[in-house]
Order: structure tokens, then sequence, then C-alpha cells
């Protein structure tokens, strides 16, 4: 049964679209980018793509269990004006900021989880006024970008762990993986049932109160991994180096065929979605796109691939 | 009464007791709060200049705040988070139509309008026809917009705002502004096309229950097309209005407009599932906005301050307003 090929269900899975668009585009951005196969271009594609991706994951687990996270780039923000303002010289010192970084992510995103899940309120606009709560406080600590980040913190992400496998790619495996056992789990089939309905899942025996803090803590780990590449990748503390991360992931994960209400969708679908969005990003900058159209263009692009994420709906109603 | 009314009018019907405790009240309770709260801290908050150039500042969210209640009304999730772009290229296009002569008024009062109708009607249609999720097609949307503006002002916009239009952003008739008697004026009507009109029946049909309103005849989908794009066109209306008021036009300048059009109505006691609420809620949420953003920067504290004390606020509202204990 599992060996036979089923292809309904596999061109009527969400995902489906959003794989097609990403071999569209590859195909595209091997044409505009003469280099793209090689390993340097492979590599700084990777560099950039990477927080994109992690921050697509985070909040694709959010969307799963139907909440929504625009807090998502300030916390990212937030971290980098705490690392790039206690980062010190020496490896210790780095080892320390970067958990302590990590456990801010984890804070923040358990503070929007309990809210969500204790008071109810709806979670668009709760992460909303947190959002604004947490680009405050970056603020307040550094009105203007700066802060510290020794080279070799950037360096180091920017190394190869051996020739041909770089860091970062360490950081997307590790991901990928810890998904994978995650994916395996029954808490994982508790995301599904309260994200599809959440009553019937309380009525099921679901501690729906628990799952929804446990999914915002499990997106508060790939938001502290994205965290951390940005500001390896920038070397800077800057309040608004994430905002753009909130509703480029969103886009996302819907474009990678996530339900915005809930409960419907694989986790790789924001993956797809994150990489599409990336690599559309890089054929505007190839294609030489005056930057007057590049803002325009993307929402074109967003628009057309939405509309193409909404092809399985279609061929299920017609074959129903 | 007989047995006929829906319940949407029966629970019309108040008493006195209830309609103190209602949110509308309590709303109305916050902003007398906060102008006491601002006469504390800054002497002088309190007088009647003060108090009119504070809801003269909240005209324009106000403005912008009513298309984003349709909008919201109509239900199905539906959100408009364009309406902060097509404000702004309302600005850019307006100056762009008047080019600072009072005879190019009714020109700008025409093609403005059907400029934000155009870009909410395609985002309408994208949502009920294709169904993508309205807070991510008009998320979308706000980026082909705002590319929009870039791509025809190439960055500098032109024009300005001639002076009959300036008279009405910044003249007064007994000292009250104009632009107040104006969204006076639009309060009136738009409450009576919600209450009174078989429009705004449907409207409130159509939010609550879709299918209900599907069954009994309503093109449920068209209807939708239509509110995003009246609430495009509001927007764009509302460019016009803060362009009287600038002077002249800046790009960019109705960014700030997009989520506190949506926090007011959450403090309005509208509901954000749709179907439930009414635009005096949203306009007593922008007179909270507004006026608690003119304590802050009356204060004269910095950006991340101010940022820190709006957020930890919306917060609490939005706790306070929408939360709904659940049984878990």
């Amino acid at each position: 049964m599992k060996n036979r090929l089923n292809w309904k269900s596999i061109y009527q899975n969400p995902s489906f679209p959003s794989f097609l668009i990403l071999i569209a585009i590859i195909f595209l951005n091997a044409f505009l980018q003469h280099n793209f196969f090689t390993y340097r271009a492979f590599k700084s594609n990777l560099l950039t793509f990477t927080p994109l991706i992690l921050t697509s994951i985070a909040q694709g687990l959010v969307i799963l269990v139907g909440c929504v996270d625009l807090s998502l780039g300030a916390t990212i923000s937030l971290i980098t004006v705490l690392m790039a303002s206690l980062m010190g010289d020496s490896l210790l010192s780095m080892v320390i900021v970067v958990f302590i970084g990590s456990g801010l992510a984890l804070l923040m995103s358990f503070i929007n989880g309990f809210i969500i899940s204790y008071f109810g309120p709806p979670p668009l606009l709760t992460t909303y006024a947190t959002s604004v709560l947490w680009f405050g406080i970056a603020l307040f600590f550094m009105p203007t970008p700066g802060g510290y980040i020794p080279s070799h913190f950037s360096k180091m992400y920017r190394s190869d762990l051996f020739p041909g496998f770089p860091v970062v790619l360490l950081f997307l495996i590790g991901a990928f993986c810890f998904l994978f056992f995650m994916s395996k789990t029954r808490f994982f089939k508790h995301i599904y049932a309260v994200g599809g309905n959440e009553e019937a899942a309380y009525a099921n025996g679901v501690n729906v109160f628990l799952t929804k803090i446990k999914v915002f803590l499990l997106s508060g780990i790939f938001i502290a991994l994205a965290a951390i590449c940005v500001v390896a990748q920038t070397a800077t503390g800057d309040a608004r180096s994430g905002l753009s991360f909130s509703l480029n992931s969103v886009a996302a994960s819907i474009i990678g065929g996530l339900s915005f209400s809930g409960g419907r969708g694989s986790i790789i679908g924001p993956i797809m979605g994150g990489l599409i969005l990336g690599l559309l990003i890089n054929v505007l900058y190839f294609a030489n796109i005056t930057s007057f159209y590049q803002e325009f263009m993307k929402g074109i692009i967003i628009i057309f691939s939405l509309a193409v994420g909404a092809i399985p709906k279609f061929l299920k109603a017609r074959s129903l | 009464m007989n047995n006929n009314n829906s319940p949407v009018l029966i629970s019309d019907k108040i008493t006195p007791k209830e309609f103190l405790f209602s949110k509308l009240a309590i709303s109305f309770y916050a902003i007398i709060l906060l102008f006491v709260l601002g006469e504390v801290i800054l002497p002088g908050f309190i007088s009647f200049s003060h108090v009119m150039s504070v809801f003269r500042l909240s005209v324009f969210l106000g403005i912008v705040a009513l298309g984003q209640t349709l909008v919201v009304l109509s239900g199905n999730e539906g959100i408009d988070l364009s309406v902060g772009s097509i404000l702004s290229i309302g600005v850019v296009l307006s100056a762009f139509f008047l080019n600072g002569q009072n005879i190019n008024i009714p020109k700008a009062l025409l093609f403005t309008p059907t400029v934000g109708l155009a870009f909410g009607l395609i985002s309408g249609l994208a949502i009920s026809y294709i169904d993508i999720p309205p807070i991510i097609m008009t998320l979308a949307m706000a980026s082909v917009v705002e590319g929009t503006s870039l791509i025809i002002t190439k960055g500098f916009p032109t024009g300005n705002a001639p002076p009959l239009l300036e008279t009405i952003g910044n003249g007064k008739i007994f000292n009250i502004p104009y632009l107040i008697l104006l969204w006076i004026l639009l309060i009136i009507i738009a409450s009576f096309i919600l209450k009174k009109t078989k429009w705004g029946n449907l409207l409130y049909g159509v939010g609550s229950n879709s299918l209900t309103a599907e069954l009994s005849g309503v093109r449920v989908k068209r209807f939708r097309v239509f509110v995003y794009g009246i609430c495009g066109a509001i927007a764009a209306l509302a460019g016009l209005f803060l362009l009287s008021y600038t002077g002249t036009p800046y790009l960019n300048l109705g960014v700030t407009y997009t989520m506190p059009s949506i926090a007011s109505l959450a403090i309005g006691g509208i509901s954000l599932a749709g179907g439930n609420g009414n635009y005096i809620g949203a306009v007593t949420g922008c007179i909270i906005l507004t006026t608690l953003n003119s304590i802050l920067v009356a204060l004269r504290t910095t950006e991340a301050v101010r940022q820190i004390t709006l957020g930890l606020l919306l917060l609490i509202l939005v706790i306070a307003y929408t939360g709904r204990r659940k049984r878990w």
C-alpha cells in the first residue's frame, strides 16, 4: 500500500503547486544567474536564504496550530540588539550570549503563546501588540544600529565545516532532522488537531492550552536560530533588521500550501515557500530590475504564487 | 415586536444599565480618562482648541477605519492590510491631479477614489474567487500599491494641494475644524447606511452567517468583492483629506495607519469575526489611539518609549476587549 504511487494524492497535496513553482523558479534562477550551480553561488544563496527558511518554519508551526505570529520579526531584531550589545571577543562570551539570546527568543514566544492560549484574544492583534512592544524595547536599548559582533563570529558562520560543506547547512540539516523527529511524535498530531478544530480536540482529551504554548516554544527555537544567522551575517544589532521577516514568513507559509485557518498542510510547505521567496528576490536582483519596480514586482509575484497555490483546491472541488 | 425580526434587531433594545457597561460606553470613559490624564500631565491638554486638534488628527484614521469596518463586518476573516498603502497613493495621486489648482478638485475627487476602488476590487476578486486569505492577499496588495506609487513618482511626488483644499484641511468655523464637521457628517451617513438601508443589513447578514445569506439569495462572493472595493476607495479618499492637511505630498505617509485602523476596531468592540459592531465603536477607538499618541508626543518621549507604551496598552486593550476565556 505504501509503495504504490498514488498520483491523485500527489497532485492534490497542498504543497504540490509550491513544489512546481520551486522547480520553475530554480530554472529561472539558473538561467539568470550564470554561475548558479557553482559552489560559491550555492553557498552565498544558502547564507541569504537560511534566516528566511528558519522563520518560515517558525511561522508555519504557529499557523498550523491556528494562530499567527506577527511579532517574529521584532523578536529577531531584539535578539540582534541584545547579542550585539553583550558579545565579547572570547569564545566563552560568544557561547553564553548565544544562549542568552536563544533564551530570550523562547521567553518572548512563551509570552505570546501564554497570552493567546490563556486569555484567548485574536493571535493577529496580540502578536501585533507584542511586536510593537518588542520593537520599542529594541529601540530603547539601541536607537541607532550598532553594537559589536566580533569578526570571527561572522567568519565562523560563513566558513566551511569541511570543504564543500558550509556551516549554515548544518543549521538547516539540524532543523530538518529535528522537525522530522518531531513530526513522528504524538504532539505533532495534536498540533493538527488543535489547529483543525479546538473544541473537537479538547473534547477528545487534547490539552489545547499546553499544545499551543508548546508550539510557540518550538517556533521560538527556530526564531532563535534565525536570529543567530541574522546577527552573524549583518554583524550589527539593529532594531529594524528583523521587521521584514514577519510578513515574508507568513507569505512563505501560505505559498507553501498551509491553510491560514490552521490544521491543514505540511511543514515542508513553509520550507519550500521560504526557498521560493528567497529565489524570487534573487531573480529580481539578477534580472536587473530597477529598485523602483522591485517592491511592485515582489507583490505581483507573491499574488501570482498564491493564485497558483490555490490550484489544488480547484482540482479537489472538481473531482468531488 | 413580532417574531420575524432578526436577532440583531432584538439585541438593539438594551436597558440603561446595560448601556452604561457596554463596550461603547467603556470606550467613552476611556477617552475621558485619557484626556483627564493628559490634563494632569500637561496643563492645557483639555482646552477646547487642543481637544479639537487631537480630534482633527483622528479624522484620517477615522476615515480609513470606516473602510476597515466594512471589510471586517463582511466576515470570513475579512481584513484589509493595504489601506495604509492605498492612503499613501491617494495622497500622491490627488496631489498629482490637483496640481495646486482649485479647478482640478472635481477631477481629483473622481479619479483618486477610482484608483483606490480598482486596487480594492482586485484584492476582493482574489479573496472571493481564488480563496486567498484576506490578510495575505491585502498584504501583497500593499506591496503592489507601494511599488506603484514609487513607479509613478520615481521617488519624488509632485503637485500640491490647492488653496480651497488647504482651507478645508486647516480652516475652522466657530473654532471647530472643517475636517471634524466632515467627519461628523461621515459618521451620520455611515451609521445610517449600516443601520437603516438594505445594503447595511446585507453586510451584517453576510458577515454573521454567509451560508444563510447565500441561501437567501445574496451573491456573497460578489458582495465581498464590492466591500473590498469600497474600502479601497475610502482609503484613497482619506489620502485626499490627508493631503488637504499636509499641503504637500510625501511618499508612504499612510503606512502608519494600517495596524491602528485594525486596533481601533478591536478597541471599539467590533468583532474581528465579522457581523457584529458599528462604526461609532471604531470612531471611539480612533480617538483613544490618537489621544494616547498625542499624550506621548507631548511628553517629549523618545520613539522607543512611545512604542513600548503603545505596545503595552494595545496588549492590555486587546486582552481586555477581545479576550474570550475558553474552557481550557
